[in-house]
């Protein structure tokens, strides 16, 4: 795939990682993306960032453990992805913990981002 | 303009999957094309053989069958949810030795590298989802 | 510019994620339970208003709901040709749900 003509794609999640089968899906996604080498965004927004929380132990409920899954993002060669800086304050989620390099970013800072991409997949 | 949908919606509650095959149709009406429709998550029952609805309720099959048969449209249930959701065509019914499939051979059962191929070839991806 | 379309009920989380990013050049599209956000004088259409984005309900889905003559006056009802229409100018969409 041509870098200069590849369509941006951005991931906006926003559900917990254990409540739906949202969480799941999206990481699926960003695998899937990167298996094609499509170039992928990840953002957390709203109740997505609570899938950053460090010590989740997913077993316990019989599910795959998600924190262990973005841990492996940069595997994949995505190295980082975004947070919404309010939205981790609301629920006191410390970032420097994150299973992986977090940016945070401030509403406006979001809106800017997602402009920048061609594609918004909502999960 | 090349439209692709990514379809999260349940065929039962809500009408969210209703609703995507009326955009799908109203986008093909105003001459634009529909490169794939991909069902992921809930929205993989879209494709079961088997759901049966009440005669007062409109025909959840129905429209994506239309929007195959009429206008070629390609119909795509995300492998990894369609097995979780018990949506099985027949490859995959005798892989894994179930009784029968239960996707309508309408529908195509693959991997999301096909949404990955979607976003790519798109020049605008509409996502229904709740 | 961002075409966000919303389709759950004002007191999820739906409304309020979209809102906190929505700027004035976006679009907002209430579809199915989205469309009771859009009621005359309440909270939520208050908060709709004050993002500055244009808005729409569709709506079939605002006639399920029994709201067409209860919606404040400048949200603008349209139909499926009319979803298309803004997604054409709208050069991405995101679903809240």
């Amino acid at each position: 795939m041509n870098a200069d003509t590849a369509k941006r794609v951005l991931l906006v999640i926003r559900h917990s990682p254990y409540g739906s089968s949202l969480a799941r899906a999206s990481l699926d996604a960003a695998l899937a993306a990167a298996a094609f080498e499509q170039p992928i965004n990840l953002l957390f927004i709203g109740d997505g960032v609570l899938q950053l929380l460090p010590e989740q132990d997913a077993a316990a409920i019989g599910l795959r453990n998600h924190a262990r899954t973005l841990a492996s993002l940069p595997l994949y060669n995505i190295d980082s992805v975004y947070v919404e800086r309010a939205a981790a304050d609301r629920y006191h989620i410390d970032l420097a913990l994150a299973p992986l390099v977090v940016l945070p970013l401030d509403s406006h800072e979001i809106h800017q981002f997602m402009c920048q991409h061609d594609h918004l997949l909502g999960f | 303009m090349i439209y692709s949908l990514l379809v999260l919606s349940s065929h039962v509650s809500g009408h969210g999957a209703l609703t995507a095959a009326g955009f799908a149709r109203s986008a093909i009406a105003r001459g634009h094309s529909i490169r794939r429709v991909f069902f992921l998550d809930a929205g993989s029952c879209a494709g079961s053989s088997t759901a049966v609805f009440p005669q007062d309720e409109a025909d959840r099959l129905q429209p994506w069958l239309a929007l195959a048969e009429d206008h070629k449209v390609e119909l795509v249930l995300c492998i990894s949810s369609a097995l979780k959701h018990g949506m099985l065509d027949s490859t995959e019914a005798q892989r894994y030795e179930k009784n029968a499939p239960t996707v309508h051979p309408a529908f195509i059962v693959s991997g999301l590298g096909q949404l990955v191929d979607a976003t790519a070839e798109s020049d605008r991806i509409v996502t229904f989802g709740g | 510019m961002i075409l966000h379309t919303i389709n759950a009920a004002p007191s999820s989380n739906a409304l309020a994620d979209c809102m906190a990013i929505a700027e004035p050049c976006d679009a907002v599209l209430l579809l199915g339970d989205g469309v009771y956000a859009a009621l005359k004088d309440t909270v939520s259409c208050t908060q709709l208003q004050s993002s500055g984005a244009a808005l729409y309900v569709l709506q079939a889905d605002a006639a399920a709901a029994g709201v067409l003559n209860l919606l404040a006056d400048d949200i603008r009802l349209i139909d499926m040709d009319g979803f298309v229409e803004l997604s054409e100018t709208m050069p991405r969409q995101q679903a809240w749900y």
